[in-house]
Formats: C-alpha cells, sequence, structure tokens
C-alpha cells in the first residue's frame, strides 16, 4: 500500500504555505507539491549591487524577450529577478486574439510570495455584501465577522505595518508601527485632508513587511527591493515564515519539482483519493495520495488541475456540476491616475529605501454616501520623491559644476495608481485548449477575460480624482492619465472557482470546500465571488487558515 | 535592527554561502576579460569614448568616468545589448564627433586642448538641449551627443566607483529617514 498522507496541498506559494502550516500544526501528514524548484535564502540577489549584475539592470533583454515575452511584463521580472518567473515557451496559455490576459507567475518553492507587492488591505461588509446590494453574480456566504478573527491570526504571524485609521471600508488590523509618510508625502496628506475631510484620505501604506522585529525575523534594513529576497526574512513570504514552520513540526513532507497534472477521484466514496504528479525532472507519472487535498497552486492554475480532471461524474471538470469553474475570472483594472510636481521642502529629502508607499482607501460609493455613475470603487497606492542623477541626462551642461550640482535631488514629484475593482462576469473565463500542452504534457489554459465598461469608468474617474487631489495640494505640471493594461497585469487574479451558498451556482461553500466533494478544499485566489479593490492576498491567506481549521476539525469527527 | 545588526545577520550568511558569491566572480571574470581589450570599440574609438566620458563626468573631488570606467560598459553594451543598427548610429555619431573637431580645432577630438575639447562639447549640449525642445514630429532622430550623455551618466552612477563615492550609495541604508536634512548646495564628503 502506498503512503496515504492525512493532507495534500498543492502549491507552496502564498495560500500553500499558509496551508501547509496550519495543517502540519494541527498534527496532519501533510505533503507540500510544487510544481518548481527548491528555493532558498540563498537564491536572494537584493543585496547585489548593479555593478554586479551584467547590464547594471538595463536587463539582459534578448534572453527575456526570448524566454519571457510574457512574464517581462512584470516590473518585478528584472536582470535580478526574472529567474523567479517561468519560461513562456514551458508554460503556454492561449487568448483569443482579441482579449490579451497577461498570466504572470512563478513556479517554485514560495511561488509569487516571493515578489508580490506586500500591500495588506482587509475587506469590509461593503465588499461582502456587494454582490447582493447590486444584484450582480452571487452573494458572498460570508461576511467580515466570519474572516475577522483569521485576518487577526495571519496577520498576527505574518507581521503588518500599517496606520490605524477607523475607517469602515478599510479596517484596521493587527498593526505594527507603521513605516513614515515622507515630508513630500505629508504636504499632499494634508492637502487632502483639508479638502476633503471624513472623505478622502492618504495613509501609509499597509504592508507586510516588519517595521519591528517579529517572531524571530528581524526588522526591515531599507534596503529597497523586497522583490528580489531578503535574507533578513523582514517581509512575508512563505519561504521566510510560514513553511518553516510547517518543517519545524517534523509533519510536513515538501516535494519540489511536483507538477500535478489532475486529481484523483473515487466515485464510489465521492472523495478525492490523491493526486496525479508529473515529475518536473524526469516527467514520470506519480501518484500520491490523501485523505484530504487542498488546491492552493494559484486562481488560474487551481482551476486548470480541476479541468483537467475530467470523470464519468464531472464530464465538465471535477467538482464542476455547477458550470461555474473556470468562470467569473477577475483582476483589479489598474492604471487611472496623476502626476505632478509639488511643493515640498527643498531642503530635505528621504533616507533609505522604503519598500512602500502611500495609500488612498476607497471613497466612492461608500454606504450612505453620494452614488457615481459607475459601481464599486477604486483606491490610490503611490508614493513621493526627488529626481535622483538620472535628471542629468536633460540638465544643460557638462564637467565638474554639472557634476556637483547633480548632488543636489531635483523636484519633488507625487504621484497617485488607482486599483479600481472588476466585476464579476460569467463571461470572463477560462477552459482547456485541446490544442495546447505544457513541456509536461499537461494540457494548457485558454483564458477568455475582458475588462467592461464599469471597470474602465473607474480608471477615468480615477484620473480625475488624481489630478483633482494633485491640484489641491498646489502642484504643477499635472498630468492625469488612464492606461490601457490588459487584465493579468495587476497579477490580482482571482474568481475561477467561486464561493457562495447555493451549490448550483458556485464551486465552493462558504469554508472554502467543495460543495460537490467534501475532501477538497480550493482556498487561492479562485474562491472569490468578487473582487473589491483592495490587494487579495491578506484575504485569500485569512480564508485559506479558516478552511483549515474546518477541515481539521471535519477530520475530528471523522466526517472527511 | 540597527545597521549593525543587519551587516552582522549579513556576515553570518556570507559564511554559510547565502550571498551570491557567483555573481560577485562573475563580475570579476568580466572586469578582467575587458582589461584585455574591448569587443567593439576599436583603440581610437576607445580614446575617443574615454575622453569625451570623462570631460562630462570628470574627475573632481571624486573620480570621474574615466576610473569608473564606462567606456567599457559603453563597449559591452556595444557588443552584447543594442542592436546592430543601433550600433552603427552609435558609432557613426562618434565618429562625426572628429568630423566637428576637424571642423573647429583642425584635430581628432583626442588631440584637442581640454579648452577645444570643453567648446565642442559645448556646442554639441546646446544642439541636444534644442533638439529636446521641439516638437517630437519636427526633430530628426535623437542627437548622438544626447544618448552619450545618458550612458555616460548610467554608466558612472552605476559604476561601484561612482554609485559608492559619488552618490554615497549604501546597499543597506539601515533605516528611513522620511525627511533628511540635505545641505542646500554642494554634499560635503
Amino acid at each position: 500500500m502506498p503512503k496515504v498522507y492525512d493532507a495534500i496541498v498543492v502549491g507552496s506559494g502564498m495560500t500553500g504555505g499558509w496551508a501547509a502550516k496550519e495543517l502540519s500544526e494541527a498534527g496532519l501528514a501533510t505533503l507540500v507539491l510544487e510544481a518548481g524548484r527548491m528555493v532558498t535564502l540563498s537564491d536572494y540577489v537584493e543585496h547585489v549591487p548593479p555593478w554586479q549584475v551584467r547590464f547594471r539592470g538595463l536587463d539582459d533583454h534578448r534572453t527575456r524577450s526570448a524566454t519571457q515575452p510574457i512574464q517581462k511584463e512584470c516590473y518585478a521580472c528584472d536582470e535580478w529577478s526574472s529567474k523567479f518567473f517561468v519560461n513562456d515557451h514551458e508554460n503556454p496559455y492561449t487568448t483569443p486574439e482579441d482579449k490579451p490576459f497577461l498570466f504572470l507567475r512563478g513556479r517554485q518553492v514560495g511561488g509569487r510570495s516571493i515578489m508580490w507587492g506586500r500591500q495588506v488591505y482587509r475587506w469590509s461588509d461593503l465588499d461582502f455584501e456587494a454582490n447582493l446590494r447590486d444584484g450582480i453574480a452571487i452573494d458572498w456566504p460570508i461576511r467580515y465577522k466570519d474572516i475577522e478573527p483569521w485576518y487577526d491570526h495571519v496577520e498576527r504571524f505574518i507581521g503588518i505595518s500599517g496606520e490605524k485609521l477607523g475607517l469602515p471600508q478599510l479596517p484596521d488590523g493587527q498593526f505594527l508601527k507603521p513605516m513614515d509618510l515622507n515630508c513630500g508625502e505629508v504636504v499632499v496628506r494634508d492637502a487632502v485632508a483639508k479638502h476633503w475631510p471624513g472623505e478622502r484620505v492618504v495613509t501609509i501604506g499597509r504592508c507586510a513587511i516588519l517595521t519591528e522585529d517579529h517572531l524571530g525575523r528581524a526588522a526591515c534594513h531599507y534596503c529597497g527591493y523586497c522583490e528580489r529576497g531578503c535574507v533578513t526574512r523582514s517581509y512575508f513570504n512563505s519561504i521566510n515564515a510560514t513553511l518553516p514552520v510547517a518543517q519545524a513540526t517534523g509533519k510536513m513532507t515538501l516535494r519540489p519539482h511536483s507538477v500535478v497534472h489532475s486529481l484523483i477521484y473515487d466515485n464510489k466514496r465521492n472523495r478525492v483519493a490523491g493526486v496525479r504528479v508529473i515529475d518536473g525532472v524526469t516527467k514520470h507519472a506519480i501518484e500520491f495520495r490523501a485523505r484530504v487535498v487542498f488546491l492552493c497552486a494559484s486562481t488560474l492554475e487551481s482551476a486548470r488541475i480541476l479541468l483537467n480532471s475530467k470523470t464519468r461524474e464531472f464530464p465538465a471538470g471535477l467538482a464542476n456540476s455547477s458550470g461555474e469553474l473556470g468562470h467569473n475570472l477577475m483582476d483589479h483594472i489598474m492604471g487611472g491616475g496623476a502626476n505632478g510636481k509639488i511643493n515640498a521642502p527643498a531642503d530635505r529629502n528621504d533616507f533609505g529605501r522604503r519598500p512602500n508607499g502611500i495609500y488612498v482607501p476607497r471613497f466612492r460609493n461608500l454606504s450612505g454616501g453620494p452614488k457615481s455613475k459607475f459601481l464599486r470603487g477604486y483606491g490610490f497606492q503611490g508614493g513621493a520623491g526627488r529626481e535622483g542623477w538620472g535628471r542629468g541626462s536633460d540638465l544643460p551642461g557638462f564637467g565638474a559644476d554639472w557634476k556637483h550640482a547633480l548632488r543636489d535631488p531635483g523636484q519633488w514629484g507625487f504621484g497617485f495608481y488607482g486599483f479600481g475593482e472588476c466585476l464579476p462576469n460569467h463571461d470572463n473565463y477560462v477552459e482547456i485548449d485541446p490544442h495546447t500542452v505544457d513541456a509536461w504534457g499537461i494540457p494548457a489554459l485558454r483564458i477568455n477575460c475582458a475588462y467592461s465598461e464599469n471597470e474602465k469608468a473607474l480608471m477615468q474617474d480615477a484620473s480625475i480624482a488624481a489630478a483633482e487631489m494633485l491640484a489641491a495640494a498646489g502642484a504643477w505640471d499635472i498630468s492625469p492619465y488612464v492606461e490601457l493594461n490588459p487584465p493579468g497585469k495587476a497579477i490580482h487574479e482571482m474568481g475561477t472557482a467561486r464561493m457562495g451558498r447555493d451549490p448550483k451556482t458556485s464551486v465552493l461553500n462558504a469554508h472554502n470546500q467543495a460543495h460537490d466533494i467534501p475532501n477538497l478544499f480550493v482556498t487561492d485566489g479562485a474562491c472569490m465571488a468578487s473582487s473589491a479593490n483592495q490587494n487579495p492576498s491578506i484575504t485569500y491567506m485569512a480564508l485559506t487558515a479558516r478552511a483549515c481549521a474546518h477541515a481539521v476539525d471535519l477530520m475530528k469527527r471523522r466526517e472527511i | 535592527m540597527d545597521r549593525r545588526a543587519a551587516l552582522r545577520l549579513l556576515a553570518a550568511g556570507a559564511a554559510a554561502g547565502t550571498i551570491p558569491n557567483e555573481l560577485a566572480a562573475l563580475g570579476r571574470t568580466l572586469h578582467e576579460r575587458l582589461g584585455h581589450g574591448m569587443r567593439v570599440l576599436d583603440p581610437h574609438q576607445d580614446a575617443t569614448i574615454i575622453a569625451l566620458t570623462d570631460t562630462i563626468l570628470p574627475a573632481t573631488d571624486t573620480p570621474g568616468a574615466k576610473a569608473a570606467r564606462v567606456n567599457e560598459f559603453i563597449d559591452l553594451l556595444l557588443a552584447e545589448w543594442v542592436e546592430a543598427d543601433d550600433r552603427t548610429t552609435f558609432l557613426t555619431g562618434l565618429a562625426g564627433v572628429d568630423t566637428r573637431a576637424h571642423e573647429m580645432f583642425g584635430k581628432d577630438f583626442v588631440d584637442g586642448t581640454p579648452r577645444d575639447q570643453a567648446t565642442l562639447l559645448t556646442a554639441l549640449d546646446d544642439e541636444a538641449a534644442r533638439w529636446k525642445e521641439m516638437p517630437g514630429d519636427k526633430r530628426g532622430p535623437e542627437p548622438f551627443y544626447r544618448r552619450l550623455k545618458w550612458v555616460t551618466l548610467f554608466g558612472y552612477f552605476t559604476s561601484q566607483v561612482g554609485a559608492e563615492q559619488e552618490e554615497h550609495y549604501l546597499i543597506i541604508p539601515g533605516r528611513y529617514d522620511p525627511c533628511a536634512p540635505i545641505p542646500t548646495s554642494k554634499r560635503p564628503e
């Protein structure tokens, strides 16, 4: 008899790390399957200066265009961190020609938690009630009170720095001391507070970066390049934090190079019996068995695994009696904003590279407030800074005086960059492309996704609102803009196996458990029934921890 | 954590091999190879690039472009980074500097006096500034000098010499000060 694990977790990133930690801490023999290679602290390159990489940060663009033509669209896929992104030829997907989608991903132990943006914002009932209120898609099966203790639970472990604001639409969390706004940002914050009291707030980003030593991890040393790793483990990712705790229990087995092909279904018991794996190196097929399976492979990969797991009982994909599997794909539309020059202390500049910016919580369509011509809302990230030596290109002159003039920092500038909510839409969906397989012979996805007029209207409004705030702060040379980013670019994709109360219209129940198959859980972004406008990772992690507790409880009661 | 603690931790990491030594080694290998000669620039072109870049960013109380080996970085970009037609454009532009030098003072750029060289660069700098002011659809291709000025800046400030000695770049600042005073004019050493 092959070994039967208590639990299999597919994926070792943001949510897989949490499932590994929670399940192994509960005493379950847990197998974590990761498609990519092992990553350790020795892979981190955040302290490698420009003069130690070949093109000083201009990137090896020939190699990048040849092997990562899609991945290079992400700012973090650069001369240092491109190794944390997949090879696009090994990992193909297709789209209709008129519906571009950027599938940006990392396949390695730690997944995309290594390169994530680290922004952490709770959802509120403004978000959990949104679908019900607007009559769009289906209602969330949970409310803020259901997830609040789990936000507390994950935030206490992760260590989140941020400022408490007492805003109903953006609940405060378990915060370490906030990072500081720089003196340019203070100017804009004060002007916005004066012009829109009680409505618009500029605060420091809430982020998963330690401002104080926390649970054996050191406070940030402000080198500034978190997406390249962190040897002091000051920002949260799964290899810095969750996986070491799981490892320490002695209950976790981590298997890299394990590309999950599909799930094994036992139709007599209506249970998932295990997973089929293609070894990433040998390309041999292997099977692993477990009592419970957690899919934490990412929104698109978890959907792909289920769609590739067709059985007689589930001809449209495992756990897909609703027909919603793969549908309702969302991202955050981003790129409505404005830049300008601001008047801030000329004799001051910030010191250190703060890996965080400002945040403006949603202020449109709040409960009891005025209604906009669009649904939902958006938030801003951004910040202030001064020009450096790069401005020398267009600074007239050369020679000693010109060189020394560049020693002073240049003009203060400020930018607001909007992230807007995407409405769930059944017509945005993924399916298996019958003609495309990846390097391991596994059928690939065809992604059909486009933004609607509502999302575009959000970004139009965001660019105007951003320009208004800059004007209120006395800025000049204000440039409002709306970038046309394809979906996927924000790397907040979600929604392909949504939670809901009704098995006829949703894939997962209120505990991320498949309606159709009780020992199957999906806890990554696939589970989301709407997208809100906040960066989603903390919500995925809280839902994962909550689902783990539920699964452990059911297993103790022998219900699964 | 203060900077000292961070450094201690990093030192411990280095002993365990967590600092990517292979990258540092790559840098050294590259450096040694380039020290034996240029791959694209011939000796005259190389001497001209050194003279130009070191006039743009001369040694003052800190080293200049020559000490930062900006010429080697430019050669690397020409050899491996730019497209073939951009390489041709750049080298044609470089030859054009000698043409202008002959018109202006009857010698190659490298053979001019520092004053000759500065006079020519002043003219090129003015032309680049005028080009920048022209509407995009009216102006011709970017002048060679403007491209050279950018790559000189970039090559200098991303070199160890430029970053550490001129910019006082710290790989590990160790703290964040949101509103630190700066001198009103030249930063002291």
